[in-house]
């Protein structure tokens, strides 16, 4: 185990037992909503004390409780693992908080929309892109009353080229 | 309660993994040189009555969509990377909106922005600018302010208004815009 694991442990520990000071368990919250192993040590811990709460017929003292919930951390790195192991309380609690880490997972997963909501989707760029051809009429529409009709075709081309030509070359690029 | 502390926990990782996508959709956006910040309006309006914010995840998915009934219009959406709208109904008061139609000019011109076409007529502006680096379009704003409402459309990424014509009918969508 090494001292950050330590460290976690005896704060975990501390906030189970309410032991915490508020700041500290504030602080060891905000912790744990960015660190995810973090916030998995902290319910599995909570799984195994009340793995523990369950099957406990005489209340052990709190620091044989302490030690022996660190136990089972100290031989997580320790080659040799078995069936045996697999049965300990420990490994019980973690088993328990696989459909939790399950969930957290496909939360982070980038989403994949529904069919309903690309439909949505091409439904706002189409308003997107009418409102687009309405400042275009828009604009037409007053160089032509302005200017008649040849110059503001003259000139809506040469807009378009204008904007063609900054970035709208592609074509030729790709060519 | 002894153990109401992990219950907050497991509560605050749950809601910070649901809010991450969406905050990052946002900055995602903001980050890209042809985003344009519309400020906001609802103070005077209320809430926009259509707002439309697009990310480049939801277009590829619309653009690979897309690919089969027209390569076309998939080659366009490829080429974009957002597409944000916000539409306020206006009242009798259309001084907010005009004055933030200034500001976000103002904006505009500042951070390197070049006007394309400008009206300005009593009951009607439009301003369309454009954003180019190093040869790239890195977006387009279109701005309309009438006696109606207000329109503020971002397009984020390179848009050719040739491809939009011939685009549209694609879509096979109703949209119904005023022209007045």
């Amino acid at each position: 185990m090494n001292e950050y694991d330590d460290k976690w442990e005896e704060r975990i520990n501390a906030l189970l037992d309410g032991e915490l000071e508020a700041d500290d368990a504030e602080l060891l919250k905000a912790e744990a909503t960015d660190d995810r192993e973090l916030a998995r040590a902290i319910v599995d811990a909570y799984q195994l004390q009340q793995a523990m709460d369950a099957l406990r017929v005489e209340q052990a003292p709190a620091s044989l409780t302490k030690k022996l919930q660190a136990i089972p951390r100290q031989h997580r790195s320790k080659p040799g693992f078995s069936l045996f192991n697999f049965a300990q309380p420990r490994w019980a609690a973690a088993l328990a908080a696989i459909p939790l880490v399950v969930i957290a997972v496909s939360l982070m997963r980038p989403d994949t929309p529904s069919a309903a909501e690309i439909a949505q989707a091409r439904q706002e760029m189409a308003i997107a892109f009418a409102y687009l051809d309405k400042a275009g009429v828009i604009t037409g529409r007053e160089i032509e009353s302005t200017v008649g009709r040849t110059m503001a075709n003259a000139v809506t081309d040469s807009v378009n080229r204008t904007i063609q030509s900054q970035s709208l070359n592609f074509k030729e690029n790709e060519a | 309660m002894k153990h109401a502390w992990i219950n907050k926990v497991v509560i605050g990782v749950f809601c910070t993994l649901l809010a991450v996508p969406a905050m990052a959709q946002e900055d995602e956006l903001k980050d890209l040189p042809g985003y344009v910040n519309f400020g906001d309006l609802s103070a005077t309006y209320g809430e926009p009555k259509i707002t439309i914010n697009l990310g480049g995840t939801m277009l590829n998915f619309v653009g690979m969509m897309s690919k089969s009934e027209s390569p076309e219009t998939s080659e366009m959406i490829s080429k974009l990377k957002g597409i944000r709208v916000q539409i306020y109904g206006l009242d009798e008061n259309i001084d907010a909106a005009r004055s933030q139609f200034s500001q976000v000019k103002g904006d505009l011109k500042s951070s390197g922005w070049e006007p394309i076409v400008q009206v300005n007529e009593d009951d009607e502006q439009v301003l369309v600018y454009m954003k180019a680096e190093g040869g790239n379009m890195e977006g387009m704003t279109v701005m309309v302010v009438d006696n109606e409402e207000a329109v503020f459309v971002n397009i984020i990424g390179q848009l050719n208004p040739e491809e939009l014509g011939r685009v549209m009918d694609s879509f096979d969508v109703d949209v119904d815009v005023d022209l007045d």
